[in-house]
């Protein structure tokens, strides 16, 4: 486990939520009181960065993942297995208690054509099939990353696979943790509260109170450049990125006060915008990403795009 | 008499794959390759505001997220004709290079060691069908235990690229003019601090391991060879003061090295489900539309072409053409030059960080053009990859990207000779058909990444037997 270094005491606490829960599962797990479950980790139509985000993690490592916490029964990036043997790999899981996780969106164009997982029978496999099958049965699914939670870059205008959110093609309760990609504390933390509690508390949609209550403009540390109106006039000033396109003020997460990669940076203190990708709508929702003044017309245009 | 495998899905790459192969005598005679993944980000792109591109193109694919936003950027620089200055190039040049290592550990460890090296049967994500396991127990059990101990060093690599990038995958640092933040004395401490951990386990563990899985599986330097065409935009060449670190832009065909002209690119779309005005096209000319009754065609990759021809690109294509590796040419030759790339790529970081001059303000306030077009050609982990654009009334009208997957894996060309990788399966012998385990080997020796190949689509009816192609 990596030792961060001190900050503020509340931002110490939360920056330390996800590293708790997921140390206690992970007790629970060692004495007994917990049994390990099964994990499924399903990627669809999307990018596969959900799983390398997870690989990134330090609060627990990945290896504590797969040795401590649960049984990793599948995931394309990682199985040993290919071919059939991977697909009942995956599905062997049906009938047993387990969790699904689910990274990038569901293709429906051509009937799910457009992404085939794998071959059952000598049959073709689409995602949205493996979806509902695996999703309808499992204890908990977890939408990882925005392509899951709603539809994300995949779904980009003019959504050429016709992509949509996993919620969408399941009835059931889906767990949603937006982010391109999301964060690997995110995802543990949360697993680590179902290993425990059983649940976690959601706000209205869907995403864990734990990371997503607060706004990044909030806590933003430079909300001072931005009460006083000095704004960045260009990628790289260390002032309020705001006329820049900051999608903070819209976008709840804990980015500022947990930073990426074992807490090394984030997108404001590399002097950019944050593009709100851990807000739903993101990408076409949250653009443009970068424009050099958004209060001001650029010539030429008649209206803001 | 032959007889048909397909093997699908092809776990342990990026995205979504199936091999199709024909068999006669226990030997491939014939192979398809097709990905099984749609995205199409060249119709999303259309209408946004150019800028977004870099941040935009990463969303294509997580594990190689960097390479997009270089040659997104380095097709905005050539529309809006900025040269970024040396320290600009430096800095975004060590991301890029931060990228290679994080993705030629895993790429090593999590991709290819499985396919060689027994793991532990505890863990069900394990579990596998296969068993031709040659590694006496305890240099089987040694590498496991690197597969481990890697899983820390590639977290580290994107540790070491966040720190000028502001977060991986998806970094938000490249930019045009070179990166978005400025070199500090702490960050380049941090990037060095780093660097040699990786440097360390690269020669002391990673190195060894190679020729380790070599010394077991020696007749895969006779397998996966393929046409021998080899190919590179360059990368890390041409500073103004350092001259090329690595390769210049150059081909090899008929054993001789030659350079490298932009103009000879095309893709062909007679075997995959496109449609358009014509069947072979320049990157500028046109970009197809998906087209699903097309009775010829057998998958969605398109077929990227080099004055009509088949070219391989990635780690051996480049250690081949700077002179660095010429043992040969063939899925273990693929597989050590990728792992000794990465040594390479810890001396150019080491290089190029010693250029840096802390504080150096890379950053303008650029203007989009009303109307302009731009290329960005450069080498990335897994070869050759290419972003044209156009803009038109401030906004991003056409937009063409070729990954390297679409070299490697590429479909038939419309003069029928099979994609690299394709012809790379050709001659492979499969003892036991049940259990082909050498297909994988040899198609991961490439590293897919069919994320990125964003036009790619598999039809629903099985796959006809092809005519094996002198």
């Amino acid at each position: 486990m990596k030792k961060r270094q001190q900050v503020c005491s509340e931002y110490q606490k939360k920056r330390e939520t996800a590293l708790k829960l997921v140390s206690q599962a992970g007790k629970a797990i060692q004495n007994g009181a917990l049994t390990k479950k099964n994990l499924v980790w399903l990627e669809l139509t999307g990018c596969s960065g959900n799983i390398i985000s997870l690989l990134d993690g330090v609060n627990p490592g990945f290896q504590y993942l797969l040795t401590r916490m649960v049984n990793f029964v599948y995931d394309n990036s990682l199985s040993a297995a290919e071919n059939t043997a991977a697909m009942d790999q995956l599905f062997s899981v049906l009938g047993t208690d387990y969790i699904l996780a689910v990274e990038g969106a569901v293709a429906t164009k051509n009937n799910g054509r457009y992404n085939i997982i794998g071959s059952v029978q000598g049959r073709p496999l689409t995602a949205l099939e493996a979806v509902k099958r695996l999703g309808e049965k499992a204890a908990h699914v977890i939408a990882v990353g925005a392509c899951a939670t709603h539809g994300g870059p995949s779904a980009a205008r003019p959504n050429p696979a016709a992509c949509v959110s996993v919620q969408s093609v399941l009835q059931r309760p889906v767990i949603k943790l937006p982010g391109c990609p999301c964060h690997p504390d995110w995802f543990l933390g949360t697993l680590a509260a179902i290993l425990l509690f059983g649940e976690v508390a959601l706000d209205r949609q869907d995403r864990p109170l734990l990371f997503y209550s607060t706004l990044i403009h909030d806590r933003c540390p430079r909300r001072s450049f931005f009460d006083r109106g000095i704004f960045a006039e260009k990628l790289g000033d260390k002032t309020c990125m705001f006329k820049l396109g900051c999608r903070g003020p819209v976008t709840r997460t804990d980015c500022p006060v947990r930073q990426w990669n074992a807490y090394v940076n984030w997108p404001v203190k590399d002097d950019t915008p944050c593009i709100g990708c851990a807000q739903f709508g993101f990408p076409d929702r949250m653009e443009p990403f970068i424009s050099y003044d958004t209060t001001r017309r650029e010539h030429g245009q008649t209206d803001h795009s | 008499m032959a007889k048909q495998i397909i093997l699908n899905p092809v776990t342990r790459i990026s995205g979504f794959m199936a091999i199709t192969v024909t068999i006669e005598n226990r030997t491939v005679v014939a192979a398809q390759t097709s990905g099984l993944l749609f995205r199409g980000f060249e119709q999303m792109l259309i209408g946004r505001n150019p800028f977004d591109a870099v941040y935009f193109t990463q969303r294509i694919c997580g594990i190689c997220s960097a390479a997009h936003s270089l040659a997104s950027t380095l097709a905005l620089e050539n529309a809006l004709q900025i040269k970024p200055g040396d320290q600009g190039r430096y800095l975004r040049d060590i991301v890029h290079g931060c990228e290679f290592l994080q993705n030629h550990i895993r790429h090593f460890y999590q991709y290819t060691l499985p396919d060689y090296v027994k793991m532990p049967a505890d863990f069900p994500v394990f579990h596998t069908q296969y068993n031709d396991f040659r590694l006496p127990k305890d240099r089987n059990d040694e590498l496991v235990r690197h597969y481990f101990a890697s899983l820390e060093i590639s977290r580290q690599a994107h540790e070491m690229l966040a720190v000028l990038g502001g977060k991986a995958p998806h970094n938000h640092g490249v930019f045009i003019g070179g990166i978005t933040t400025r070199a500090t004395a702490a960050k380049i401490i941090k990037i060095k601090a780093i660097l040699a951990t990786i440097s360390q386990f690269i020669n002391e563990i990673m190195l060894p391991d190679v020729y380790t899985i070599a010394e077991y599986y020696p007749e895969y330097f006779d397998l996966g060879k393929g046409y021998g065409n080899l190919l590179s935009y360059g990368c890390f060449d041409g500073y103004s003061d350092l001259g090329t670190l690595y390769v210049n832009p150059s081909v090899y065909i008929d054993g001789k090295i030659q350079a490298f002209d932009p103009a000879g690119i095309t893709e062909e779309i007679d075997y995959s489900w496109y449609r358009d005005r014509v069947q072979a096209y320049r990157p500028f000319e046109t970009m197809p539309v998906d087209e699903q009754v097309k009775p010829q065609a057998y998958s969605w990759v398109k077929a990227a072409r080099y004055h009509n021809l088949p070219f391989e690109v990635g780690p051996l294509a480049r250690q081949w053409l700077s002179g660095d590796y010429r043992r040969g040419i063939s899925a273990l030759d693929r597989t050590i030059a990728r792992v000794l790339e990465a040594k390479k790529i810890t001396n150019i970081i080491t290089t190029l960080v010693e250029r840096l001059v802390p504080g150096t303000v890379t950053q303008d306030v650029y203007q989009v053009p009303r109307t302009a077009a731009g290329a960005g050609l450069i080498d990335t982990t897994r070869g050759a990859l290419g972003h044209w654009l156009k803009i038109a009334g401030g906004k991003l009208s056409f937009y063409q990207i070729i990954t390297p997957t679409v070299w490697n894996l590429s479909s038939h060309g419309n003069n029928g000779l099979p994609g690299t990788a394709e012809q790379a399966l050709s001659g492979t012998p499969v003892a036991d058909p049940d259990k082909p385990v050498e297909l994988g080997r040899v198609i991961r020796s490439f590293d897919p990444c069919i994320s990125c190949a964003t036009h790619v689509y598999v039809p629903g009816k099985p796959v006809k037997t092809v005519t094996v192609v002198p």
